[in-house]
């Protein structure tokens, strides 16, 4: 079979055809496609698939149906780890028996996300093996063997591809056979149950095995030496194949070591590599992980050459590497001038940062609780999904913005230190499944007074559209009894829960309002669909407009533009929400028919 | 080949690269593609890359693109930098007003962007938009870009090809829809005087 895959979609084939049977993950940037491609090629039903409530979830899910025996997937963005770093820590000294892959993308950049960490420093953390695949190929290949490689050494093995794999495509040759065996179910063994005195046990043997790893990753395809050259270049993951479109394109005389099995870190071909060459330069995104080995393989060997890359400042510490900026340091790596500098000098072009889309409920939400806290001292903590873009202009509704689930808890930390302000959280309906509801509680029950708003939009948004446990739907395609978040909220001992439409203008304003004034915690679920998840309406007319741009100037909504004087609705963005229509003074905007 | 599409989220370029990268397929070739998934799809600029034949990377480098595939007029500037010396830029007139340019902290200058497009770049305009809207609705610009490209001869892919991927990568009950406005692009394409 021949396919053209995306990187992301190219694990989750590699999976089925390991006989994953088990996979569970949370959405996020620019892993969540692995998961959805699952859930796609399962289409006899035969492998488990989840979109858990959180990464931490989704981890402990992996590692019991891996306990049984069965091959497991669990699936997440790089935060996403920080958030399953508890089991997965401990996971490393159990151990599993199914084979178990963890699949964690990073984010170069960032894009998407909000840190640029390196999840390859978590391998060496838990003592667990990281395939860095290159390309949409590699992954699937490096997928399957992961769990091979999982079973053999009864660890878990992350597999970290990074956007520039995650999101690309590749041709994908394979056969469709897919790995069959029996699961054997859970025997009980003391070996399941952590305690202080197997850690320790554990512990020593796992540093063993280590040495063991590092010497199969010394030889296996994904680690290699191309080439030959006085000069040597050490790379990796996505910025491995545009340094091999240098080489090759200018025909350049280099000895490039490739790094797929990054750790445990293959020792014995890092000394082959330093050896045959008189200096280094690494190209890796990310942290200088590779450049680090072969810093500790010089010092190990007691031998002095130059490496130059991350840490001598020679490559930036931060952001992606990209063709441009990767021949730059290549050239003045070789010194030799590659390509002349040709500088198209664009004319100043309008900035196109994302935005709210035009009649997304989150405007209308944010716009409520800006009318109803006008004049009054206020602070607006925000989280993550597609309403953290409230914090541009003309919305301006976002003060502080940290992680999955920070607002609440930060409202409350601010709260604590500035009695006399109004402290808001907004929250989103699958992060309030993710982290908020913990948050939720703690400022019920410690009597931090603030206001909650919950943004629920009946999808993960941001993401792409996941169920949540708010939706009804589950990755099966099956259907389940929602859980109704105003009834979390008052099973948690909310005495002020209102839910209402945000669209709903006056009323809005009013139950915001009231929710400020309210001696206690207080919580308004608004409630409206994301604009993706039906049709919309006729989009809205405008006549007569005076051109004061106030629809403008208040909401910024993409569909709403100038021409000349006045101002004019895009037919193909506008939905028509209407929410444009309480803003104008003039009453010139009207429903469409 | 290597081709770069761009636009603003929610166009649906990542459709156009699909398709173009598939009918490379069907005629045996390898194809890569680089994608714009994440925040940027809410209404920020989008830019996919396909590449075929035997290169590495799926992205293209700055001045290495044959074909600039703009499904907006200024995304279309801000990525003309992406082609080489005799590639051709085919470029949707239609503008999609960024809210930076209405709340004043931004200029939209069309006449300065279209001088700029034609002063670096062989470039075809086409109003992409009419045209898919004549076939039956505007989100049909990706099928009708293509066309236009095929139509001015620069993809080195056969029309059958290009028919086989599209039925591959688009939904049945629009395959209609897109064939006209595949055809409209064609037409519009070979009218033009460009040569490859
Ligand atoms: C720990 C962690 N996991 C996952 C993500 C990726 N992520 C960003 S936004 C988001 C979902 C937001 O959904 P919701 O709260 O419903 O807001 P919406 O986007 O629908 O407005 C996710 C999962 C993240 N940033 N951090």
């Amino acid at each position: 079979m021949k396919e053209i895959l995306l990187g992301n979609s190219a694990i989750a084939l590699g999976a089925v055809l390991a006989g994953v049977k088990v996979v569970s993950g949370y959405p996020g940037t620019p892993s969540t496609e692995v998961l959805e491609s699952v859930a796609e090629f399962n289409t006899d039903g035969s492998i488990d698939v989840e979109w858990s409530t959180n990464e931490k979830a989704a981890l402990e899910i992996a590692a019991g149906a891996s306990y049984c025996g069965a091959r497991s997937m669990v699936t997440m963005k790089q935060v996403g780890l920080n958030v399953a770093s508890d089991p997965l820590m401990s996971l490393a000294m159990i151990g599993i028996k199914g084979g178990m892959v963890v699949v964690v993308a990073d984010d170069p950049g960032p894009i998407s996300s909000q840190t640029e960490q390196d999840t390859r420093h978590f391998g060496k953390y838990a003592n667990l093996p990281v395939l860095d695949p290159s390309s949409a190929q590699e992954a699937f290949e490096m997928t399957k063997y992961a769990f091979e490689l999982s079973e053999q050494i009864h660890l878990p093995v992350i597999i970290r591809p990074t956007t520039k794999v995650c999101h690309s495509s590749g041709t994908i040759e394979y056969d469709d056979e897919k790995y069959e065996y029996e699961i054997e179910g859970f025997i009980k063994d003391p070996k399941w149950v952590i305690f202080p005195p197997l850690s320790y046990r554990r512990h020593l043997e796992i540093e063993e095995q280590q040495k063991e790893i590092s010497k199969m990753f010394d030889s296996i395809p994904y680690n290699r030496i191309e080439g030959k050259g006085k000069y040597g270049i050490a790379s990796g993951g996505a910025t491995y194949p545009i340094v091999k479109d240098i080489i090759e394109k200018f025909d350049l005389d280099i000895a490039l070591l490739k790094v797929g099995a990054v750790f445990p870190a293959p020792m014995q071909l890092h000394n082959r590599f330093l050896d045959s060459v008189e200096k280094v330069l690494v190209l890796e995104e990310l942290d200088p992980v590779i450049e680090e080995q072969l810093y500790y393989a010089l010092a190990v060997n007691n031998i002095q050459k130059p490496i130059l890359g991350k840490m001598n400042g020679f490559v930036s510490p931060a952001g992606e590497l990209k063709y441009e900026n990767t021949l730059k340091i290549i050239e003045k790596f070789v010194d030799i001038e590659l390509i002349k500098d040709e500088d198209i000098s664009t004319p100043e072009l309008p900035a196109r940062p994302p935005v709210l889309c035009a009649g997304c409920p989150h405007r209308a939400s944010f716009y409520a609780v800006k009318k109803a806290m006008k004049g009054k001292k206020s602070v607006f903590c925000g989280d993550i999904g597609c309403y953290t873009l409230g914090n541009g202009k003309p919305l301006e509704m976002t003060d502080t913005c940290l992680c999955m689930g920070a607002g609440i808890t930060i409202a409350q930390g601010i709260k604590k230190v500035e009695p006399d302000t109004n402290a808001f959280a907004f929250i989103g309906d699958s992060t309030f499944f993710a982290s908020g509801m913990t948050g939720l509680a703690n400022a019920i029950y410690n009597n931090t007074n603030i206001n909650v708003i919950i943004l629920d939009n009946y999808t993960t948004a941001m993401t792409g559209q996941q169920p949540h446990p708010g939706t009804g739907k589950t990755m099966m395609g099956t259907m389940s009894e929602k859980i109704d978040i105003a009834s979390v909220a008052k099973a948690l001992n909310a005495k002020f829960v209102e839910k209402v439409n945000p669209f709903d203008f006056e009323k809005a304003i009013k139950v915001v309002s009231d929710a400020a004034e309210y001696d206690g915690v207080s919580v308004v679920v608004f409630e409206a669909p994301c604009i993706a998840l039906f049709k919309g309406d006729a989009p809205c007319k405008i006549e007569n407009c005076i051109g004061c741009n106030r629809c403008i100037k208040e909401l910024g909504c993409p569909a709403l533009y100038i021409s000349g004087r006045k101002v004019e609705i895009d037919k193909t963005l506008c939905n028509g929400c209407g929410l444009c229509i309480n803003v104008c003074p003039t009453n010139c905007i009207s429903k469409g028919d | 080949m290597d081709i770069l599409i761009s636009g603003v989220g929610g166009q649906g370029t990542i459709l156009a690269s699909k398709i173009l990268a598939y009918s490379a397929v069907v005629e045996g070739n390898n194809a890569r593609t680089g994608e714009t998934i994440g925040m940027s799809q809410r209404g920020g600029c989008v830019v996919s890359h396909v590449r075929t034949g035997s290169v590495n990377s799926p992205y293209n480098p700055v001045g290495g693109a044959d074909l600039l595939l703009s499904f907006e007029l200024c995304e279309g500037a801000r990525n003309i930098k992406y082609i080489n010396k005799n590639g051709i830029a085919v470029i949707n007139t239609t503008k999609i007003m960024p809210v930076t340019t209405s709340l004043g902290t931004s200029e939209y200058d069309e006449e300065q962007i279209k001088k700029f497009i034609t002063d670096n770049a062989r470039a075809v305009f086409v109003d992409a938009n009419s045209l898919a809207h004549e076939a039956g609705s505007v989100k049909a610009v990706n099928t009708v870009l293509i066309g236009v490209a095929y139509g001015i001869g620069i993809l080195d892919v056969s029309k059958e090809s290009i028919i086989q991927s599209m039925e591959k990568n688009i939904k049945q009950r629009f395959i209609d829809l897109n064939m006209r406005a595949f055809e409209a692009g064609v037409r519009y394409g070979s009218e033009v005087q460009v040569k490859c």
